[in-house]
């Protein structure tokens, strides 16, 4: 199997993925206050429940000098980090070796042990650093954290469990690796491989339960007190969402980060061989992260439509009110990432000589990603100096201004999310021409599905978004996103079924890419792991002053919302600390494999 | 890029045209053609933007960046190019420290403001000495539409008629927020024609807003300085109702639903 | 190692751009701060809370509004109290001692017949005596601060300067229940007084009784002593059909001795 079959695979596997996560959980289709109402009826039946205390400043420890919320805050963000990167990890390294096996090349098993024994190390530091979170819990907030502990008893005690079931896991598949080769063998490899991923998946649910009970509490009696069962508590409105959510984040992400590693050994590699391999693996991270970052903002939109969903206020909070200029910051973020990733599609073309036939179109490609980009980036209130006021004749300005509401937007993510696949269609064709007769009927059909997929983007983005009722606004992103995956499958279908047999004009040189290229991927790991700490700050940030949003009020010090700058500083600083930290676990990643013999150091054994 | 090829311009210089006809063309086309400037602080992050995107597609290929950063490197390491070297290395710092001046240069504008236009409202408000739900909260007379559609085209009226003796004097007499007075007024009372103000909220929200005006926005929505009325005290809850009819049924827009109709 | 360092300055400036853009790129919006709790720290009570309490007191446990209300007409509506407590106070009728608003209000709470309002008294009484009962007492059992609360409450919704000062004194935090167990009524006409039965009910005890609940003066014909023992102890069990639920206080259980109840349940089942 060619790697181009195999990545094929890859990404039909990832797109049935995330077509499976858009399923609605259940209970969703009833609405919130039917499923209340469900729960307050349960909570009758129930004698007694859990009451939220209510506590004062005075209720909460402190320790001189340090400040709690940006101790748990940062133990938090970072215990998350190296959580996603080593959930992550797992997930396709596991689908490089299904591919390694079936297809028998041996530079895939290779390419999956490296990025397992990258996310080793970072394993003992996930846990230290939850460990951290944990203490820092219990001396921060005892209450908050016996409550949660009250209500979650069931699964605290089973994550703990399972977390034997995941290290004895990833250290059979790590250690394992090349103890269980060749037939039978590998095929056991693989069966534990899934069975840490399926362990590493179940831990993020349950624990990804405790942080949207805090968001949507389920199982709450009308007095206040929590009635439910174990399964009501886990099983909140906004649980499926953020699973998913986090989900292909973490893939993305988990992919941006081996990207980087990959890219600095691609800098410092000396030997043309070396620099192929690496060049190769940050390729292929690349493209993991690319894979799992198109389906992202349907799943974040998802999760925002169901917070709106659950708490009309809590989503106005979220996407209107205080919380309205972060989006701004997460445009730039992710504006960042789509142009770091094109970027580095574009560098990669100088791989072959056959690229240069489509060098003249990036321009246009790029002309279009950056259009769409300025009009994502555009907000929905502007910063106005007093003559700019006069000069527009209000705060509104009239041709940017609908720029600023969602259906702008939405039709302008999409239209980047069309012209990125563009851009890996063309990367693709690169290094090949077509054999097949009906090319030009094949190019004309591609060129119709791209037009057709951005004009019924376009209609349903400005008809539904700015001349009908406002449900529409929201449910015009449905067939929007729909259009936009259609196109992309289509029409790497046809691409495929087009480049069947095609002969190479010119060879494929792995390691002959640009040194940019690598910081593009830098890039992208540092924007990544910045951008999950400012959206993890809006996600905690959007209970504002409560523990458990309605239940339990938060009473501490620190329970006001801080200004974006102040959050991004922390972000800042904390995606710094991660940094050292990452830079130290592939160091240590490196050192294991050196090995010196100082002279005359040890004494001479007599024979 | 869109330079001509004929000419044979050197990498950099086109690099450099396409930024400034790209700006030239933002200037051209909101200032002069459509009125409407762009704001300086929006016009900052789409250029550098542009930038980045000029950049992206003068490097991605390394002739190109060779070419684009050919000249540069001679006029740093060329021996030949001494002269040019001094005086650019003196441009440059210069042209800095007086960027620098002019941005600590006290002026005489006003500070910049920050206004949320849709501030989050409060889940409750106390209007009229009652409280309202305001997440549950409805129009009274919306029903009419459907049920009594005559009755409904004679509220509208009513609301209209109350609008004319309240509102249009900012608001204007076709709602686009140019009334007699607005001139007079910073900052200038909304344009309800504009897709961005009535069409993104719901009722209640308006209902909030006119019932308690200027002074009874949120901390978030500061400076308060708005000069809207708190219209709870002039007019009564039915008739701020019907002017919400008005608004809406005047500009053709629909109040943002939650509910699939 | 140059590599390296050029890598970290390349994050670095990364993180530096983002940073500066979230703190100067984009305007800083400081949120308000979290609202007040509302506690029942009289102390640390600002007006605005204790006009609070008072209007949930009004509208709940004070059960004020099952009267005063624009749909019943059982009472006067108390949306003009500026305009008419002036006048009220050098009408002829007048038989109390307050002096401006507050200690009018507060009268009426405590001793409603001192003035009556024209076509608000009791039945056969020539509007002398109001059916109003004494909040202190009964069911409703407000204590003095409540009873303050209320009156603000009241002045504010009337957008008058509200004049009554928080009372500092813990005992007269609304918690507190001084009185001790008070002696059995002796006649289910006390208790259909006393509970304010009749301003909702028509019992055939007086001449002009209320609406807001069913009419029970042939209730035994219809329902069963079970019944009408839960219709008391549980009111929302059962809502006849063309009334509203919640209309009736729900804690009458906690208010009536048992042989009280059983006494109710018995006149009630016997009127036919």
């Amino acid at each position: 199997m060619t790697p181009r079959r195999a990545f094929r695979l890859l990404g039909t596997l990832l797109l049935l993925a995330f077509i499976f996560c858009l399923v609605p959980p259940d209970g969703t289709g009833t609405g919130s206050g039917a499923a209340l109402a469900q729960q307050s009826a349960d909570a009758q039946t129930a004698a007694t429940g859990i009451a939220a205390p209510k506590l004062t400043a005075e209720d909460y420890p402190t320790i001189a000098g340090v400040n709690a919320r940006v101790v748990v805050w940062l133990a938090a963000q970072l215990h998350l980090w190296f959580a996603a990167f080593v959930l992550a990890v797992p997930i396709f390294v596991f689908i490089i070796e299904a591919i390694g096996m079936w297809s028998r090349d041996r530079r895939y098993d290779d390419m999956a042990y490296e990025f397992i024994k990258i996310s080793i190390a970072a394993y003992s530091l996930t846990a230290v650093l939850g460990g951290l979170l944990v203490f820092s819990l219990i001396v921060f907030y005892p209450h908050l954290t016996q409550y949660l502990g009250a209500i979650f008893k069931e699964t605290m005690f089973y994550y703990a469990l399972l977390f034997f079931v995941e290290s004895a896991a990833l250290y059979l598949y790590y250690y394992g690796w090349h103890w269980l080769q060749g037939g039978f063998r590998k095929w056991v490899h693989l069966t534990i491989g899934l069975l840490l991923n399926a362990a590493g998946t179940t831990l993020m649910f349950l624990a990804n339960g405790w942080l949207t009970f805090m968001m949507s509490p389920a199982g709450i009696d009308p007095s206040g007190a929590f009635t439910g069962d174990v399964w009501t508590a886990l099983h909140n409105h906004l649980w499926n969402p953020i699973n998913i959510h986090r989900m292909v984040a973490n893939v993305a992400y988990g992919g941006s980060i081996v990207g980087a590693y990959a890219a600095f050994k691609f800098l410092s590699a000396s030997g043309a061989k070396e620099k192929a391999h690496y060049d190769w693996m940050g390729y292929t991270a690349n493209f993991i992260a690319i894979c799992a970052l198109l389906p992202l903002p349907f799943a974040g939109y998802y999760l925002a439509a169901e917070i709106y969903a659950y708490s009309q206020q809590m989503g106005i909070t979220l996407m209107g009110g205080i919380f309205a200029w972060l989006f701004i910051i997460q445009a730039v973020l992710i504006g960042t990432l789509f142009l770091s990733a094109n970027y580095y599609l574009w560098c990669g073309m100088a791989r072959s000589e056959g690229a240069a036939r489509y060098y003249p179109y990036i321009k246009y490609i790029a002309v279009v990603l950056i259009g769409a980009f300025l009009v994502w980036f555009t907000p929905h209130t502007l910063v106005l100096t007093n003559e700019e006021l006069k000069a527009l004749g209000g705060p509104y300005h009239k041709y940017l201004g609908p720029l600023g509401i969602m259906p702008a937007k939405n039709t302008a993510v999409n239209v980047m999310i069309l012209f990125t696949a563009l851009s890996f269609l063309l990367y693709r064709r690169a290094n090949r021409v077509v054999t097949v007769p009906w090319e030009k009927a094949g190019n004309a059909v591609q060129v119709a599905l791209f037009s057709a997929g951005i004009v019924n983007i376009f209609f349903l983005g400005i008809y539904h978004g700015y001349f009908t009722n406002t449900v529409y606004k929201v449910a015009s992103s449905i067939p929007q996103v729909i259009t936009t995956l259609v196109v992309i499958a289509v029409s790497i279908l046809i691409d495929a079924m087009m480049y069947r047999g095609a002969k190479e004009v010119a060879p494929l040189r792995w390691g002959r890419v640009p040194d940019r290229a690598q910081y593009a991927l830098f890039l992208l790991a540092v924007a990544f792991t910045w951008l999950m700490g400012l959206m993890g700050y809006i996600r905690s940030g959007i209970r504002q002053h409560w523990h458990v949003v309605g239940v339990f009020r938060d009473n501490s010090p620190d329970a006001f919302t801080p200004t974006l700058g102040y959050a991004a500083n922390v972000v800042s600083v904390g995606t710094m600390i991660f940094m050292a930290m990452v830079i130290f676990v592939f160091w240590l990643s490196q050192i294991s494999g050196v090995k010196r013999e100082p002279d005359g150091y040890w004494k001479e054994q007599r024979a | 890029m869109m330079a001509a090829r004929r000419f044979k311009i050197p990498r950099l210089a086109q690099a450099v045209l396409t930024v400034a006809l790209i700006y030239a063309a933002f200037r051209v086309v909101f200032d002069i053609i459509l009125g409407q400037p762009i704001p300086a602080s929006l016009m900052t992050m789409y250029m550098f933007f542009v930038v980045s995107g000029v950049f992206m597609v003068f490097t991605f290929t390394e002739e190109s960046t060779q070419e684009l950063v050919a000249p540069i490197r001679a006029l740093v390491e060329d021996p030949s190019k001494k002269l040019v070297r001094n005086i650019v290395f003196l441009i440059v710092p210069l042209a800095a420290a007086g960027l620098t001046y002019m941005k600590m240069l006290p002026d005489f504008a006003a500070p910049l403001e920050l206004r949320t236009i849709h501030p989050a409202p409060p889940s409750s408000a106390e209007l009229y000495g009652k409280r309202f739900d305001l997440l549950n909260l409805t129009n009274p007379f919306r029903k009419f539409e459907k049920a009594d559609p005559e009755k409904f085209q004679q509220l509208v009226a009513e609301g209209g008629a109350v609008y004319m003796a309240n509102c249009q004097y900012c608001h204007g007499d076709k709602l686009d927020g140019k009334g007699p007075y607005a001139a007079a007024l910073n900052p200038t009372p909304l344009n309800f024609q504009d897709v961005g103000t009535i069409a993104q909220l719901q009722e209640s929200f308006l209902f909030w807003r006119i019932a308690t005006g200027g002074p009874g926005l949120p901390k978030e929505a500061a400076p308060w300085i708005s000069s809207m009325p708190v219209w709870q005290q002039f007019l009564s809850e039915d008739e701020i109702w019907k002017v919400i009819l008005f608004l809406y049924d005047y500009t053709g827009h629909r109040p943002r639903s939650w509910e699939h109709e | 190692m140059k590599i390296f360092a050029a890598v970290i300055l390349f994050s670095l400036a990364t993180i530096g751009f983002f940073t500066w853009f979230s703190n100067f790129g984009i305007p800083q919006v400081t949120p308000a701060p979290p609202p007040k709790e509302e506690v029942l720290d009289l102390g640390a009570m600002t007006m605005d809370q204790f006009a609070a309490l008072g209007e949930r007191i009004f509208n709940g446990r004070g059960t004020c509004k099952l009267c005063h209300n624009p749909v019943g007409g059982r009472a006067p509506l108390l949306d003009k109290i500026g305009e008419v407590v002036p006048t009220r106070l050098n009408a002829e009728n007048y038989k109390g001692k307050a002096s401006d608003v507050e200690s009018y209000l507060y009268e009426s709470m405590v001793d409603s017949s001192a003035y009556v309002v024209a076509g608000f008294g009791k039945a056969g009484t020539n509007d002398t005596v109001s059916p109003m009962p004494n909040v202190t007492g009964g069911s409703i059992k407000l204590s003095d601060a409540e009873i303050k609360s209320v009156i603000a409450y009241l002045q504010k919704s009337n957008g008058l300067e509200i004049t009554v000062e928080i009372p500092k004194d813990a005992e007269a935090a609304p918690e507190t229940d001084e009185a001790g167990p008070r002696e059995p009524f002796a006649t289910v006409e006390d208790m259909f007084t006393e509970f304010a039965c009749v301003g909702c009910h028509k019992l055939g005890v007086g001449e002009e009784e209320g609406d807001i609940g069913p009419d029970l003066r042939q209730i035994g014909t219809l329902r069963d002593r079970d019944y009408l023992r839960r219709s008391l102890l549980d009111p929302n069990a059962d809502i006849a059909k063309g009334f509203e639920p919640d209309a009736m206080p729900p804690d009458y259980g906690q208010q009536l001795y048992a042989v009280e109840l059983e006494m109710i349940v018995d006149h009630l089942a016997g009127l036919k």
